[in-house]
């Protein structure tokens, strides 16, 4: 079984509330329905009731499979308005809220904020910078926590890590040129994120050109600095470095490079790049030359889980980060 | 509002949303220099002028300001 059919089979398990705040958009209905029929989530369509209503008619979808919520609907809207600004550490007060949720996206991530839905999936009409910044306003970030950020899931043929085939990767699409405490926080969301949805143990290892001190200059620097943060902040998670790849992933080199004890190097199912340069070059090359198939970007840090799709993205990759970010959020729930 | 009430109000919301002291900023302030802080403390500051001023800065206007005064004239433009 595929890892993704895997997943599959734990959002069915416990299907999650996902708010689609882009539900007028056909791509975005087909499928928010098809998950919704095949019980992976319960889709709760956000926008104008009327409009929903008659194009899902249209396109011949069974409405019962939805739940829809009109954002022009008074007593509900205001519901949601007076729990959200009775919660601590929200940033918006009642009128601005208000007028925000005007917008079904930030509807959409207010009815989350107060637990009315598990999750929003947004991104095919509104920008990416659109969706993280009504997730960093309505939503916000986890305790400690000073950047959003992504993870990719790889799955690599012939590639025999700790995870098997698995690997997941940071960040390779969000954060440009992290500093050391923003490279922290990648790292710890990056293992959180693992955990939540695929039950892992996390042994996540941060990358640089130098092992344990071979190399010298800022950019490592960088780099050890940020672990520093990351294992102060988090001391429960194994998060280990400045690993070169091949150190954090090959048991052999691993033994000759790095001496001393270490519960991540040769065995690391995470890696944590220094920056986008090296990110995003990265899955590339593990896509291009290991055919690979790669899950994501999985946006990380928020309080609870926010998606953005890629405006180009299929309905079948629309299904696939769906359905992983309900199982993340089922994953978060249980801890 | 006048403008220099208008400037005293946001100086007061970068304090609280930077973490420094009022006293020692000014409309010359500078972000990124004298007021250091990822896209978190920008998107709280705009929260806080949405929600004491009841002005909506859009979020890319308000990050493309070098300065606090730069802020204020966009402030301005929305009341």
């Amino acid at each position: 079984m595929s890892v993704l059919d895997q997943i599959y089979e734990k959002a069915k398990a416990d299907p999650q509330k996902v708010a689609f705040p882009e539900a007028e958009n056909e791509k975005m209905m087909q499928a928010a329905y098809e998950c919704g029929q095949e019980g992976y989530i319960i889709p709760v369509l956000v926008g104008d009731e009327e409009t929903i209503k008659k194009l899902a008619a249209e396109r011949g979808y069974d409405i019962n499979v939805f739940k829809v919520v009109d954002i022009h609907e008074e007593s509900y809207k205001n519901s949601v308005i007076e729990r959200y600004v009775a919660l601590e550490d929200t940033k918006l007060k009642e009128k601005a809220l208000g007028r925000r949720m005007e917008d079904p996206l930030y509807y959409a991530m207010a009815m989350q904020k107060i637990g009315d839905a598990d999750v929003t999936f947004a991104g095919i009409d509104n920008t990416t910078g659109d969706v993280l910044l009504a997730g960093q306003m309505i939503i916000g970030l986890k305790p400690g926590i000073s950047t959003i950020s992504s993870i990719g899931l790889c799955d690599i043929p012939g590639f025999e890590g700790s995870e098997g085939s698995l690997l997941a990767v940071g960040d390779s699409a969000v954060c440009t040129n992290p500093n050391p405490e923003q490279l922290a926080s990648i790292a710890i969301s990056a293992c959180d994120t693992v955990h939540d949805l695929l039950g892992w143990e996390p042994r996540c290892a941060m990358i640089s050109y130098s092992t344990l001190g071979s190399g010298q200059g800022e950019l490592i620097d960088k780099v050890k600095e940020a672990l520093a943060i990351a294992q102060e902040q988090r001391p429960d998670l194994a998060i280990d470095g400045e690993f070169q790849l091949d150190a954090a992933i090959v048991p052999a080199v691993a033994a000759k490079k790095v001496q001393r004890e270490s519960k991540v190097a040769g065995k690391a199912n995470v890696l944590i790049w220094p920056d986008l340069n090296v990110g995003n070059t990265s899955v590339k090359l593990i896509q291009q030359f290991g055919h690979a198939d790669a899950y994501g970007p999985m946006l990380q840090g928020f309080n609870s889980v926010v998606c953005d799709c890629s405006r180009g993205a299929p309905v079948s990759e629309i299904k696939g980060n769906v359905v992983i970010s309900a199982v993340r959020a089922a994953g978060a729930k249980k801890k | 509002m006048d403008r220099k009430e208008l400037e005293e109000k946001i100086i007061e919301l970068v304090a609280n949303s930077y973490g420094v002291d009022a006293s020692t900023l000014s409309v010359d302030s500078v972000f990124g220099e004298d007021l250091k802080g990822a896209s978190v403390q920008m998107v709280g500051l705009v929260s806080e002028i949405e929600n004491e001023l009841d002005a909506m800065v859009a979020l890319a206007d308000a990050a493309a300001c070098k300065t606090i005064g730069e802020l204020v004239d966009k402030v301005e433009e929305e009341l």
